[in-house]
């Protein structure tokens, strides 16, 4: 243990000693005629080794500065790829920052993170569809307006196909198929479309009279294809079969208010003591009954039912 | 520049009141001033149209004792106190209302008005404005004030003898007896009003045909146990009485919809919710807007907050609307 602390200070010693040696040896050169050089202990570290400056890389001016204004774009981005700012000669910026102006697209990674589409400019959508004209037909004249369309061909069918250039060239969302087809290519009766819309749910869109059915739960598409065409078949058929039961239809399953049956005519007989059809102005009123009951509570609506209920009771009219 | 300009403005407004002699601080307007334009001298209802529009008017003190009870918002009672004056703006529903409650024919069926709106948007104060010109038409007033305060903060329940089921709010019940009885005095003491049957409250304790109405109130307000029972009889016998034309009735509800909302705050002793339909004291009201009578009126309001507008199909909804 002490042969071990001996040597470790002898070695200490030693570097000590070497440092001052240099000291010296590498001190400035005084005028010889100074008898005594003066001790420096304090810079013992100074000037042991110079380290190499590190070599800078050197950065090329970025690639965008040396593309012509009328290059081919296609070719510098020929496929989906996520944003190089160096390649993309627009100055474009992305982000918020509370002060001061939105990031460069330099070490932007919102830029990097959202999907960009500048492998799908505007040339390159025409050249890559004059490349596919040669596999199109062209389109029948005679299918020139919309209505046309619908009713020659009345249902649309949806899917996606995908590649993929991994080990498995499939994508299991290829097997999704959508179905759509306007409701009244059926010509389905007032009950019938009535039992189908029920049957059918959210799948209905009243504004635009389409039904959309979305099948996805067979593994590959021809299949899902056949299952929709299926539905659609049993679904028409359903709601043209008229069941026992259905004789049982309430006036509390009724989609829809219909003044003739509802307590508002039973009401009104009993205030007038007569047959609703012998009430002087009760279509306006029944009309108005209607229209608040099935469309909902809007001002227009309650302005209605307020004014042919005055007119019905002979109360004076609101004033202006 | 700005600065200047607003001075400016500021300077020839403070002229302008000066030359007009009316300073906005004085609590008296001078005698030879102008009334402001927003205020009108007419304080009878029944002679408002449609010129007073927009305008305040006053009710006068002595007329003011039938919302003594209830019937005017919290927030606008702390107002009159300040103002030292219960002044209601003259609306343009309450004006419509009014002319046609001059124009009905009574002796049809009773017509039913509804005022609904945002809240705060003036349905209260506009059935007080009605309220005010039935009680100077000479009308028998049926008011309750806020039917919320049954429904949400009754002062104390008990189960009804006279009906299996049901609930009693008798405190509550009484307490309207006697802001029935404050608002229609000057009309009680018609000898006409009678009542048409017996009524039998317990073994030894009933009204009999041909009493006073008043002593029908007064048996309410005292026996606290039969007060709901009380109130019930009162409907049925004012409805006779109005179809027999001993009277005219005004039947106003502040916040009728309560009466429906399945959530209320009257619980039973095992602290399970009572629906409206099982307090006594909804048949009672119910009764009066049903328009099986005639020579009346019923105006209704809808209550908001936390309950939504419900539209009940079953029961009658042949009521008028009237947007505000």
């Amino acid at each position: 243990m002490l042969n071990i602390s001996r040597n470790i200070d002898k070695f200490l010693f030693r570097i000590l000693e070497k440092q001052l040696v240099l000291t010296y040896a590498t001190a400035p050169n005084i005028e010889k005629e100074e008898e005594f050089r003066v001790l420096n202990l304090k810079h013992v570290k100074g000037q042991v080794t110079v380290r190499r400056p590190a070599k800078k890389a050197e950065v090329l001016p970025p690639r965008s500065m040396q593309m012509a204004v009328d290059q081919d774009w296609g070719n510098v981005w020929p496929g989906p790829r996520t944003f190089h700012p160096a390649t993309v000669p627009l100055p474009v910026r992305q982000g918020y920052s509370e002060k001061g102006v939105s990031p460069s697209k330099y070490g932007n990674a919102e830029l990097m993170k959202i999907p960009n589409f500048l492998h799908l400019t505007p040339p390159v959508i025409k050249r890559q569809c004059e490349a596919l004209k040669k596999f199109c037909t062209t389109w029948p004249k005679s299918l020139d307006t919309d209505e046309k369309c619908e009713k020659h061909f009345p249902v649309e069918v949806w899917s996606s196909t995908y590649c993929h250039s991994s080990p498995t060239i499939r994508d299991p969302l290829s097997r999704i198929v959508t179905v759509k087809f306007k409701l009244k290519a059926l010509q389905l009766n007032a009950r019938a479309k009535d039992k189908f819309l029920r049957l059918v749910g959210e799948r209905y869109d009243e504004n635009t009279d389409t039904v959309t059915i979305v099948t996805d739960r067979c593994p590959l598409k021809k299949q899902n294809y056949d299952y929709a065409m299926y539905l659609i078949t049993a679904l028409y058929h359903e709601s043209l079969n008229v069941e026992p039961w259905e004789e049982l239809k309430s006036e509390a399953d009724m989609e829809q208010y219909i003044w003739e049956n509802n307590a508002s005519k039973a009401n009104i007989e009993k205030i007038f003591g007569k047959e609703a059809k012998e009430i002087p102005q009760i279509q306006i009123y029944s009309e108005a009954v209607d229209k608040y009951m099935n469309e909902g509570e809007s001002e227009y609506t309650i302005n209605n039912y307020g004014e042919a209920v005055r007119r019905i009771l002979n109360i004076p009219l609101t004033p202006l | 520049m700005i600065k200047s300009v607003a001075s400016e403005a500021v300077m020839r407004r403070i002229c302008i009141s000066l030359k007009s002699s009316q300073f906005s601080t004085a609590s008296q307007v001078q005698p030879n001033a102008k009334p402001p334009s927003f205020r009108t001298s007419e304080n009878d209802p029944q002679k408002h149209t449609t010129a007073h529009i927009g305008q305040f008017y006053q009710i006068p003190t002595k007329e003011r004792k039938i919302f003594l009870y209830g019937g005017l918002p919290k927030s606008y009672e702390i107002q009159t106190k300040t103002f030292n004056e219960t002044c209601i703006m003259i609306r343009k529903p309450s004006i419509d209302i009014i002319n046609c409650l001059k124009s009905l024919d009574y002796s049809k069926p009773a017509v039913r008005f509804v005022l609904f709106g945002k809240k705060g948007n003036g349905k209260s104060l506009s059935l007080a404005h009605v309220l005010h010109y039935g009680y100077k038409s000479g009308c028998l007033l049926v008011h309750v004030p806020w039917v919320g305060n049954w429904m949400r903060r009754c002062k104390e329940t008990s189960n009804s003898e006279a009906k299996e089921g049901h609930i009693d709010l008798n405190l509550d019940a009484a307490a309207w007896l006697v802001h029935f009885k404050s608002q229609n005095e000057h009309l009680l003491n018609n000898p006409e009003l009678k009542i048409s049957k017996d009524h039998v409250w317990s073994k030894r304790e009933n009204t009999p045909k041909g009493a006073p109405l008043t002593e029908l109130i007064d048996f309410g307000i005292n026996r606290i146990k039969y007060a709901s029972s009380c109130v019930v009889s009162l409907a049925e016998e004012i409805k006779q009485l109005t179809t027999g034309g001993h009277c005219k009735t005004l039947v106003a509800i502040d916040g009728f919809n309560a009466f429906f909302y399945p959530n209320t705050r009257v619980f039973t002793e095992k602290k399970q919710i009572v629906h409206p339909h099982k307090v006594t004291l909804t048949e009672a009201f119910l009764n009066l807007t049903k328009f099986d009578w005639n020579n009346s009126a019923i105006l209704l309001t809808q209550l908001l907050k936390k309950i939504r507008r419900l539209i009940y199909l079953d029961i009658f909804w042949d009521e008028m609307d009237l947007n505000i």
